[in-house]
């Protein structure tokens, strides 16, 4: 645009002390002034506040800004607030850039506040450059299918699927196994109010079967999933159950006739099941399996259904492709069974139990009719030992407390106190009882009085007497710190909730994130809890960490509510941050290229003979891999240009070049773990200078031999693990291909090896973030300005020849 | 809280009579050098944790040293004593103890307790805690620090200069070497303790064996 | 030199130690004659020192140095080490790892040893006679070298703490379930049977500190094993021979129990699987008499 000559307003963020405490706002704000088009700068308290983005509105009109920079914390957190501060200025939201000088400054660099100061300022100066470089861009707008999937039919599911339901969305509940119910309906009673579980469960799992909006597809798994937010493709695979589900009547004659029984898995194994059947009484929907690696296939039960013509045994699984416009995981997790753990005697001692299996043996309904009773004589134990943290807070193991299991604990103790009296003797031995929560505190004193003994210590050991089969646990009464040797008849590893063993899957398949403990990754840990990275996939329940029953019914209600706000829209906006072809510049007329067409990892380019290519807008993610991949300079990237992002890496490398370390970090993984960086307060040395593209797939090479030519100490490309942690599929493995071809010309050229680096950072690895970081500055040090300087000296002709002849070449 | 007391630097105890270097085998008296002095030496003098007894760089200091970097990860949990080999037959062996008052800066009451020298550097308690606290380590790095104060049980010195003298941790009586080779055993290789004295100078452990005695 | 080079025979510097040429002669009589016969050739090993393991509780540093010193040893001569007692197996290899690893501890240490006129430069193994067993002679191996195999015994073993622990630093079998010794016991034909608390420490290294608590673990032991039915020990460890086999009389008389269970150091076992008589394998220095297991493989001989 000719007559768009840049205005920019600076606006600095005090952020309370957060940043102030540290940075200098004052001489940030007075040196922005002096910067190229800057007509106005302001520093205010909390610039996402009602006044702070007021005065923003304010500026936009009074000082005719066309352009708005605003320096204060990550753009993953409040880049969309100001854009549309600005629109309501009418000022078009994609004149905005922000300057991250809390996550990348103030917060991890705590105790040099002076040199903070300077790497916020040169954060800002480049914030600033982009700002100049940016154009009017127009939101895409796409239809919304307003139709839900809920992945998993436990009780958070179960609770999303009512919810949308009761809305008046069309909602797919995908279930795995043959029922709904998940881990609740495998539960005796719930804490701290002692309700029967399946009986608060079994009338929502009703409730839900009956529902006329809602299709439960259960026995069937997610295969793949395409699309984007509002117009997403689920293809699911149902497995066969040799039954004609539309025939069944869930009669159960069947199962009458069936002579073969097997061990009931839903039972944890305690008790068995039919070869056709159904896992426990209350399954929805009531139709039953037939498990042919036990069925003999005498066909009695086909005889038994006669009429009714349910069974069929020649049943192949079956494909079927959904459209939905939001998706709620609410997988829910697996519990530890600690086999590998030779000092419990899991697996080897009769008398040794997990807490689930000891729900199976209390529950009324359950295998042995509600008896607690030892696997290695049948008889009631005299004394029982709870054993807590099995798996949990273990750094060999599973480093987090998984939540529940001490509140679960005390109810199983008071469910025996209550069942047998004196005549069962009851201890835990816990670290830490985390009672928090309503009711919970009063709950716990309620089994002190009932007289269960509390031992404060960590169980290392449980030793089988053979004779007896009782047991002896070793630990420490650390409140007495005394070894003691506890003799029981029982015990209750009260194992860690732990992330389901498909969850590496299902996140490959949506392209959604897992933290260090394996659990699905929100997108903020307070602020989007419920969101995931990708637009319209949400997340609720144990999926997402270990939660207990209140606290999965609220999310999944709350995941309801937040796919409501897509569903409820016709049309749903998604940035315009997409690629566009040159078509004047694109070689594909002339000669055979179609390079980025190749290389889009969404298949959205075509580029068909002796044409230019084009981009399906629609179908575009925005990853850039297609405009760093293009021989010809061709393509472009909408808010993320070759002329923005060399004006951002000129802007860093200003002064004192040689001291600093360049780095261009995708959005979703390496920019959001140095993000984490900073939140968590990890400190390293202020020695980077951040360029955030949306994934690693955009760096082009030029951008690195730009940063050498212009001196850098050093280059950092952050990306996301490789093989399948990039939000892009392949984003960045296109750049490892790139990079791997460049670094070792580089060297032979004469650079150090340590200058260049590739790294990958997931979104969750803060502290990886942090000690790359101190390492690169040691290496920094280490290698002196001195070194960087000869090598660089010796470089800069040739990357000039380099970056010179590409910029001939596409004239 | 109180402004710092001079510390009292040198609490160290006179040498306790640590038996001498009793073999594994040899049929002596028992001894048992550590059965309860510590509480009796304690006696009612402290009954409480006194301002003067905190030292809060202590954990800091020991986790600088290599196998103390995990300390301050410990959460109390008492795995490593009550699978303590020791501390199952002990009165007053207790590796938790030990890391609890090493956390809480008691540092002359550590590195003064006789119990230090009890660890069987089993390693069993490092294996299994949950933290990563390398405890059999930590309780090493105490020991060393008490070294430095002039703390060495008997039997220590003893190995120490016995390795000076002849390479190898034990006198072998003559007779014993004749015999050797009576059962076809090739001679035992010569050692070369002039090359250890040499090492032992430079890094100061001399001094460490001689300096208290 | 390379001593490889004349033979089929795969040559290991024999490293002793202290506690083995002081008092355990039998586990180096009976080590020498197994690994002869199973193509080990044994090179001495002049001018080495203790392992360093004993003064670690005064002077850490020294003791890497006294570690670090055997290493070079070995480098010299281009040979791995194998070592009979566990506490200088897990303090060599320990060191050996970490020096490998860390830069800045090696050139610390070199710059000690330098002085003598050694440089740790990294380039060998150490490992314990078991290690060398499993690993690199191999079970197949010595099954084939079995001649007359043990049926009618049954014993139990005692590892020994530092032949696995500390996990990270030794890098061998599983200590809370050990299967080394266990296999290697099950080749020689003998039955092996578990008993209670298995992987618990026998408590030698604090005798001279307080001797009544390693007597009192040793007996609890010995009452497990015992009741687990064992007609012997196994061990593989000088200082817990010493507790098990030279101790037990005493231990007898001052808890007034009899156990009367001998100990053999493994490659006594393993001797008298694969023939060897027992004065080869000097039975008669064990304290607690073995008479009853040698009669038992006499026996079975000349049953056939
Ligand atoms: S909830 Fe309790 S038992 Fe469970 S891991 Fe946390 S502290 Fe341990
Ligand atoms: S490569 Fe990326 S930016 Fe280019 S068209 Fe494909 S999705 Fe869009
Ligand atoms: S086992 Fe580890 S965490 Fe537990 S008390 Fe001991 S040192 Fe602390
Ligand atoms: S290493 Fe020491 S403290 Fe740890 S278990 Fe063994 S004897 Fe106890």
């Amino acid at each position: 645009m000719v007559e768009d000559i840049p205005r920019i307003g600076v606006f600095i963020c005090h952020c309370g002390l957060n940043i102030a405490g540290v940075i200098d706002v004052k001489e940030v704000a007075e040196y922005a002034k002096t910067l190229p088009d800057v007509v106005h700068t302001k520093d205010n308290r909390y610039t996402c506040a009602d006044p702070g983005q007021d005065e923003i509105r304010k500026a936009i009109k009074e000082h005719k800004l066309n352009r708005v920079v605003v320096a204060a914390c990550s753009p993953r957190m409040h880049e969309p607030t100001f854009r549309k501060t600005c629109a309501e200025a009418d000022l078009n939201p994609y004149f905005f850039e922000m300057a991250n000088i809390r996550e990348f400054s103030s917060w991890c660099h705590p105790s040099t506040p002076k040199e903070a100061t300077d790497k916020a300022k040169e954060i800002v100066r480049m914030a600033i450059a982009k700002a100049r470089l940016l154009q009017p861009l127009k939101e895409i707008e796409v239809p919304v299918t307003n139709k839900a999937l809920v992945v998993g039919g436990g009780i958070a599911g179960i609770n999303t699927a009512l919810d949308l339901a009761e809305m008046g969305f069309k909602v797919f509940l995908l279930e795995k196994t043959e029922s709904i119910g998940g881990h609740m309906a495998q539960l005796d009673k719930t804490f701290p109010t002692l309700d029967c579980s399946i009986c608060i469960e079994g009338p929502k799992m009703v409730d839900v079967g009956r529902h006329p909006n809602i299709e439960i597809l259960s026995y069937a798994e997610l295969v793949s999933v395409s699309g984007y937010v509002g117009n997403f493709k689920v293809k699911i695979k149902k497995k066969p159950r040799y039954i004609i589900a539309d025939n069944c009547t869930g009669c159960g004659e069947c199962k009458e006739v069936c002579p073969i029984e097997f061990p009931n898995e839903w039972d944890m194994n305690m008790g068995v099941r039919k070869a056709i059947s159904v896992p426990f009484e209350q399954a929805v929907p009531l139709i039953y399996t037939i498990n042919l690696d036990h069925c003999i296939e005498c066909y009695k039960c086909v005889d038994a259904c006669g009429a009714r013509q349910a069974i069929n045994f020649d049943q192949e699984p079956n494909e079927v492709e959904l459209e939905v416009g939001a998706i709620v995981l609410a997988t829910g997790f697996d519990i530890y069974l600690p086999y590998d753990n030779p000092l419990y005697g899991y697996g080897k001692y009769d008398n040794v139990i997990t807490a689930l299996e000891f729900e199976r043996l209390i529950l009324a309904a359950g295998p042995t009719g509600g008896k607690v009773i030892r696997a290695s004589d049948g008889k009631k134990p005299h004394s029982i030992a709870f054993i807590q943290c099995v798996g949990s807070r273990d750094l060999k193991k599973y480093e987090y407390c998984s939540g529940f299991c001490c509140m679960y604990t005390l109810k199983n103790a008071i469910l025996i106190k209550e069942k047998y009296k004196d005549e069962v003797e009851v201890y835990i031995l816990y670290m830490d009882m985390r009672t928090p929560f309503k009711g919970y505190e009063e709950f716990y004193r309620r089994a002190r009085n009932l007289g269960i003994t509390f031992i404060r210590g960590r169980a290392s050991h449980v030793i089988e007497t053979p004779e007896t089969k009782n047991l002896v646990i070793r630990a420490e009464d650390t409140t007495l710190s005394q070894p003691v040797e506890l003799p029981v008849e029982m015990v209750v590893l009260c194992t860690a909730a732990i992330p389901k063993a498909d969850a590496g899957n299902v996140a490959r398949i949506l392209n959604i994130s897992r933290g260090m403990d394996g659990f699905f990754m929100e997108s903020h840990p307070k602020l989007k809890p419920i969101d995931t990275p990708v637009d319209g996939v949400f997340v609720a329940g144990a999926c997402q960490g270990p939660k207990d029953i209140p606290y999965s019914v609220s999310q999944g209600s709350g995941a309801a509510a937040r796919a409501a706000t897509i569903l409820s829209k016709k049309k749903w906006k998604i940035e315009p941050i997409v690629a566009e072809v040159n078509t004047e510049l694109c070689r594909n007329t002339k000669v055979k290229c179609g390079i980025c067409a190749k290389r889009c990892p969404y298949g959205s380019i075509e580029a068909p003979e002796n044409q230019p290519a084009e981009v399906i807008t629609a179908m575009c993610h925005g990853c850039g891999t297609c405009v760093a991949e293009c021989p010809a300079d061709a393509i472009i990237q909408n808010h993320f240009t070759d002329e923005q992002i060399s004006a951002q890496i000129k802007t860093a490398l200003k002064d004192n070049p040689e001291g600093k370390i360049l780095g261009i970090l995708c959005n979703w993984c390496c920019y959001a773990g140095a993000d984490l960086a900073g939140t968590s307060r990890f400190e390293y040395p202020p020695l980077i200078r951040p360029i955030r593209v949306m994934c690693s797939g955009r760096v082009d090479r030029d951008f690195v031999l730009e940063a050498f030519k212009l001196g850098a100490g050093m280059v950092l490309i952050g990306a996301c693990h490789l093989p399948y942690d990039c939000h892009y599929i392949s984003g960045n493995a296109r750049m490892k291909a790139r990079m791997d071809a460049l670094a070792p010309m580089l060297q032979k050229l004469g650079l150090s090896p340590q200058r260049f680096r590739v790294e990958y950072v997931s979104a969750a690895e803060g502290l990886k973030f942090a000690e790359l970081m101190k390492e690169m500055g040691i290496q920094l040090k280490e290698l002196g300005p001195e070194t960087i300087k000869r090598e660089n000296a010796m470089l800069k002709p040739i990357l000039e020849k380099m970056l010179a002849k590409k910029q001939r070449k596409s004239k | 809280m109180s402004e710092s007391k001079p510390r009292q630097k040198e609490k160290v105890e006179p040498e306790r009579e640590f038996t001498k270097a009793t073999s594994t085998s040899s049929e002596e008296p028992l001894s048992d050098m550590t059965k309860d002095k510590t509480s009796e030496r304690r006696g009612s003098e402290t009954a409480s944790i006194k301002a003067h007894e905190f030292d809060p760089h202590f954990k800091h200091e020991i986790s600088n040293f290599h196998g103390g970097e995990k300390l301050k990860q410990c959460f109390q949990c008492g795995t490593c004593t009550s699978d303590c080999p020791i501390a199952r037959f002990s009165d007053s062996y207790r590796p938790r103890s030990l890391i609890r008052m090493a956390l809480l800066g008691l540092k002359d009451r550590v590195l003064s307790s006789d119990t230090l020298w009890l660890c069987a550097a089993c390693f069993t308690c490092t294996d299994r805690c949950p933290q990563d606290v390398e405890v059999a380590s930590v309780i090493r790095i105490f020991r060393n620090i008490a070294v430095k104060r002039g703390v060495i049980p008997q039997i220590f010195k003893e190995l120490g200069s016995n390795i000076l003298e002849n390479g190898i941790a034990y006198k072998i009586p003559e007779l014993r070497l004749k015999k050797r080779e009576q059962t076809g055993l090739p001679p035992l290789p010569k050692r070369n303790p002039k090359a250890l004295e040499k090492l032992a100078k430079e890094t100061g452990f001399l001094k460490k064996l001689k300096g208290s005695g | 030199m390379d001593v490889n080079k004349d033979s089929n025979q795969k040559a290991w510097l024999l490293f002793l130690g202290c506690a083995v040429p002081y008092r355990v002669s039998s586990y180096e009589i009976s080590t020498r004659k197994v690994l002869a016969e199973l193509d080990i050739k044994l090179v001495e090993m002049p001018e080495y020192n203790c392992c360093g393991l004993p003064i670690d509780p005064i002077d850490h540093e020294m003791m890497l140095i006294l570690a670090a010193r055997n290493l070079t040893l070995a480098e010299e001569k281009g040979l791995n080490l194998v070592v009979l007692c566990p506490g200088c197996a897990g303090t060599l290899r320990k060191v050996n790892k970490k020096l490998k690893e860390s830069k800045m501890l090696r050139e610390k240490i070199n710059s000690y040893l330098k002085e003598t006129g050694r440089e740790f430069k990294g380039t060998i193994e150490a490992k314990h006679l078991l290690q060398l067993l499993i690993e690199d002679v191999g079970l197949e191996k010595i099954r084939s070298a079995v001649k007359k195999p043990l049926f009618n015994l049954q014993v139990s073993e005692h590892m020994g703490c530092h032949v696995t622990r500390p996990t990270g630093a030794v890098d061998f079998d599983n200590p809370e379930n050990p299967e080394a010794l266990k296999k290697l016991i099950e080749v020689t034909g003998a039955k092996y049977v578990d008993y209670i608390d298995k992987s618990a420490c026998c408590g030698a290294p604090i005798a001279g500190v307080n001797d009544k608590i390693p007597l009192q673990l040793t007996k609890e032991k010995l009452i497990h094993v015992k009741d687990a039915g064992a007609q012997a020990l196994i061990t593989v460890c000088p200082f817990c021979h010493m507790m098990f086999d030279t101790n037990q009389p005493r231990i007898e008389r001052m808890f007034n129990e009899t156990f009367k269970i001998p100990v053999l150091h493994y490659p006594q076992l393993l001797g008298l699987a694969m023939g060897f008589s027992s004065e080869e394998l000097n039975l008669k220095g064990l304290r607690v008499d073995p008479t009853p297991i040698i009669s038992q493989v006499s026996d079975r001989a000349e049953g056939k």
